[in-house]
């Protein structure tokens, strides 16, 4: 059906976050849950750095800490923060995250949830340890442990369910504007509530709203039996368009969005006039990057590379179409795409939190892309936040005066590199 | 087993890369799985590295052990071929130290020219302060070279390092000081020493060692093996800095009489100040003046570091006549030193030691100090009761990495930590004024209240290590809620609270209640109120 694009797969990304961090917008997400991470100091450590400080207004995600004397056991007993957890939060379901240590001692997970499990409170096991996850890689691992608590839908229930954590603002958007073109709506996965969770069944019409979610997308397919959206994913006019029209055409509905993308083009054309022939290296981890590579791409900017932690060929097939001759690279070496942003020079790069300053400290215009997993980018709403996250840091750079280039200023900032900066070319 | 929302210390392989980090062509290499790499974004983020910090994560995937992979050579290669470093260390992660490789064996299979050390930092048995220390001593026992003393009477500062607090201050605090003496600084480490100043420690006459977390271990070494004498007290408040440079002068006078070198002589007193011509501190004649008589009485609640609790604690009872309320560390084994240290400050009840802070969180709800100094979590505790924190120990948050000078040690410290106290606590003489002719115009609404005494709400998009929660933060603290709640308000008791200053407001609320629960009252009437506030004298 689609062309074989074809990608690059290196030998892993040196930095990252592991699947844990998820937990981070999925716990404000379903608003009656409680993720247990079992793991160690690190993951607690991870969390209370990444996802900031983490103890206001009781937050709804802890580690049950492995210390030294629990590693001899091959089975944990958690069975006592699991009721203190009941106790304090009285949540609807626990989400149970397993990480790298208890993995490598074989904690059978799925037994001890199902120990843990009653009809009142489930414990549903989410695989999300750093040895195979990254990043939101794990929202994907939630949905999945989320699906059979979905209602079954007779075959004549035909609605859309759209799949991928958004806030309730980009939601409530979604729903207006599927009422607009007369496409019935069932709901959410996942919803705000364990309890509202929507009908699938073989009438469901599928909608992904987030790139990293293909193995529920294929359970889904499998379990319930229902249409799985294949389009592009509704980011920037382009994608919105696409994505609107093919979910209006699942249910017969034929509607030309020709006018409505260009009139959200002329919205942002200030934007796009400065991303047009500008070089954009994408270096970041979130999963997002293939359609954020493909709205720029829309924009008139050359995507120098786009890298990612994951590409799914079947899941990504429609956004695969649009960056056919664009370099794709799964699980980038670093070092490698250092060598070659010093060859390439970009105008901007896409990177995480953990690359941004050093980057930015080689003279170089870096954007994190941690950014685009919190911001309200998605939809026609969201079109104006997604240009201006990428045009922000440009025009910042473009505006301060040029003292940045001097080395000087940032000698000694550093205790191991004082008084130079590594530099890119070696 | 227990649940944990919030670790003080970080883990043993974040203390490796903060001494790593720290030093000049050195790299750790994190024998981990890939999320373990999340320690480089404190370094990048919170001290804003220009470059790429020293360290890289060698990834050991599921995959990876599923085939018996092992990828370590390769990437110790890469780290070869790219940054020539003269030393990298290796650790294991909290998993995979449970494969129970043989690391030096695997390390040794790269062939590096580069010397390779593989720590053994037990996650399990280490944190970040324990880690870092012990891989510092190691390194100076693995490197330092007997060497002769210098000619002119000389230090080594030992201790400051990557992430520190303040640090960064500290030292040019030292070295202001030391120049002022006339003392030459012959090494600092780990911040910015290569492999070969740590061979030349044993040059210097005397070692500076002020951090009792990092540094100490190096001391004790050098002491023993090359008889180098050491001061290990903080110089933390005006008094501890006068007693620690005659310290200082009068140990390397007698090194120096035993080999008749130069004396070092101590200066007017106005030579350590900032213009060479005023006092050194403004602490104490600041701490008589009638501005602080407002500050009477006012309690102080301190938890942090074993050395900023000890300094903090001194500083605040001795120096701005402060009564402490309590005092406790998170470092349980330095706990025996702290407590030590502050005999005569605090009894037994009203010290605390432990790594969780839920019990921090509940003494500091019980005791209401007017002052609590602790790390970015007490901050929050404190936010939440509506009472007054300054940051004095890690962790910490992005706010606490400002740009200005702002050192915790010596005369130049002393000034900087009073000023803190004293924007920290809320108003004196106008405090009075709003008390007496109501508010005077200032009635803030609890959310400007909020945001003004904290900066990250309004840099969503700044500070990421830390964003993500901030606008739920705001959110969540804008809603003023009794905790514990178990009585009513009434409307026009309700109204007479507001009459009350903001930000004495909580505090009220918490007497009355407290108040009413005694006195088995359920609803808060405006009598009520007025009764309360009779016989508790608010």
């Amino acid at each position: 059906m689609s062309p074989k694009v074809q990608f690059i797969r290196e030998d892993g990304l040196y930095h990252s976050f592991c699947g844990l961090v998820s937990v981070g917008w999925l716990y404000q997400k379903i608003k009656d849950s409680f993720f247990l991470i079992l793991g160690t100091h690190t993951c607690a450590h991870l969390l209370q750095n990444t996802l900031g400080v983490m103890i206001f207004a009781r937050p709804r995600f802890a580690v049950s800490l492995l210390e030294e004397g629990d590693l001899s056991a091959s089975q944990p007993d958690i069975s006592g923060q699991i009721a203190e957890i009941k106790r304090e939060h009285n949540p609807s379901v626990i989400f149970l995250l397993s990480s790298c240590t208890p993995e490598v001692m074989k904690v059978e997970f799925e037994g001890l949830a199902h120990t843990l499990s009653t009809p009142e409170l489930p414990v549903l096991f989410v695989p999300a340890s750093g040895l195979d996850f990254t990043f939101a890689q794990s929202e994907d691992s939630v949905l999945q442990a989320l699906l059979p608590f979905c209602p079954v839908a007779p075959p004549e229930d035909k609605r859309v369910v759209f799949l991928g954590s958004v806030n309730d603002a980009v939601a409530e958007d979604f729903v207006m504007e599927a009422a607009r073109l007369g496409i019935p709506v069932a709901g959410f996965l996942p919803a705000p509530h364990f309890s509202e969770l929507p009908p699938i069944g073989p009438g469901t019409i599928i909608a992904p709203l987030q790139p990293f979610l293909p193995k529920v997308a294929s359970q889904l397919r499998n379990d319930r039996n229902c249409t799985i959206l294949s389009s592009l994913f509704p980011f920037g006019p382009d994608g919105c368009r696409a994505f609107w029209e093919d979910l209006a055409a699942e249910f017969g509905i034929k509607v030309d969005l020709a006018e409505r993308e260009a009139a959200a083009w002329d919205r942002i054309a200030s934007h796009t006039e400065l991303l047009r022939g500008k070089k954009i290296f994408f270096a970041s981890d979130l999963l997002m990057e293939l359609p954020l590579a493909r709205f720029l791409r829309a924009c008139g900017a050359e995507i120098v590379e786009c890298s990612t932690p994951a590409i799914n060929r079947r899941f990504h097939a429609r956004e695969l179409e649009r960056l056919e001759g664009v370099r794709l690279v799964e699980q980038a070496n670093f070092d490698r795409q250092l060598r070659d942003i010093a060859i390439h020079r970009p105008d901007l790069i896409i990177s995480n939190m953990i690359t941004t300053n050093p980057l930015v400290g080689h003279g170089l215009v870096a954007k994190w892309g941690t950014e685009f997993a919190f911001m309200p980018i998605h939809g026609w709403a969201g079109v104006n936040v997604l240009a201006t996250t990428f045009t922000k840091a440009m025009r910042r750079h473009a505006t301060l005066d040029p003292l940045g280039l001097d080395p000087v200023w940032t000698t000694g900032m550093m205790p191991s590199a004082p008084g130079d900066v590594i530099p890119l070319t070696q | 087993m227990r649940l944990a929302y919030w670790m003080y210390e970080g883990t043993a392989h974040h203390g490796v890369g903060r001494v790593m980090n720290s030093m000049r062509n050195v790299h750790a290499v994190f024998h981990a799985p890939q999320g373990d790499d999340y320690v480089t974004t404190i370094f990048t983020m919170l001290e804003r590295t220009p470059s790429f910090p020293a360290m890289t994560t060698s990834v050991v995937s599921g995959t990876d052990l599923a085939r018996g992979t092992i990828r370590l050579p390769e990437t110790l290669r890469q780290v070869e071929e790219k940054l020539h470093p003269e030393l990298i260390v290796v650790v294991a992660s909290c998993s995979t130290i449970l494969l129970q490789e043989n690391l030096e064996v695997t390390a040794a299979s790269a062939n590096l020219d580069a010397d390779v050390l593989v720590y053994d930092a037990n996650p399990y048995r280490m944190q970040e302060n324990g880690a870092a220390e012990g891989l510092f001593s190691e390194l100076v026992r693995r490197y330092a070279a007997p060497h002769p003393l210098t000619e002119r009477p000389s230090v080594n500062i030992i201790g400051p390092a990557s992430l520190g607090f303040h640090v960064r201050h500290d030292l040019t605090s030292l070295r202001r000081m030391l120049g002022t003496l006339g003392v030459q600084v012959n090494v600092v480490a780990p911040w910015g020493a290569s492999v070969s100043d740590l061979r030349h420690l044993p040059a210097a006459w005397l070692n500076i060692a002020p951090y009792r977390e990092l540094g100490a271990g190096a001391a004790d070494y050098l002491e023993g093996q090359f008889g180098t004498p050491a001061l290990r007290e903080a110089p933390i408040g005006v008094q501890p800095t006068l007693r620690w440079l005659n310290t200082l002068v009068d140990t390397l006078n007698e090194i120096g009489a035993r080999r008749n070198g130069p004396v070092v002589r101590m200066p007017p007193l106005t030579a350590f100040s900032l213009d060479g011509m005023s006092a050194p501190s403004a602490v104490p004649w600041f701490a008589r003046t009638a501005d602080m008589d407002s500050y009477t009485g006012k309690s102080a609640f301190i938890f942090g570091d074993a050395t900023h609790t000890v300094g903090m604690t001194k500083f605040l009872h001795d120096e701005l006549g402060m009564p402490i309320a309590g005092a406790g560390t998170y470092l349980l084994r330095e706990a025996g030193w702290v407590r030590e240290q502050l005999r005569g400050y605090v009894t037994d009840a009203q010290f605390l030691v432990t790594d969780e802070f839920q019990t921090t969180a509940a003494r500091i709800a019980e005791l209401r100090p007017e002052l609590i100094c602790g790390t970015q979590m007490e901050r929050h505790t404190a936010r939440k009761h509506e009472l007054n924190c300054m940051v004095i120990a890690p962790p910490t948050h992005i706010e606490n990495h400002l740009l200005s000078y702002r050192p915790f040690l010596g005369f130049d410290g002393a000034d900087v930590i009073a000023d803190e106290v004293y924007t920290t606590c809320t108003l004196g003489m106008e405090k009075h004024l709003i008390d007496l002719f109501g508010d005077a115009g200032l009635e803030h609404d609890d959310t400007v209240a909020v945001e003004h005494g904290d900066v990250v709400t309004k840099t969503v998009e700044v500070s990421a290590v830390v964003n993500v929660a901030s606008a739920e933060v705001a959110a969540s603290e804008a809603v003023t809620v009794s905790p514990g709640q178990s009585v009513i308000w009434s409307a026009d008791a309700e109204a007479m609270l507001k009459k009350i200053p903001f930000f004495v407001r909580g505090k009220a609320r918490g007497n009355v209640e407290k108040y009413a629960r005694e006195h088995g009252i359920m609803l808060i009437t405006a009598d009520v109120l007025l009764t309360a506030k009779e016989s508790i004298g608010a």
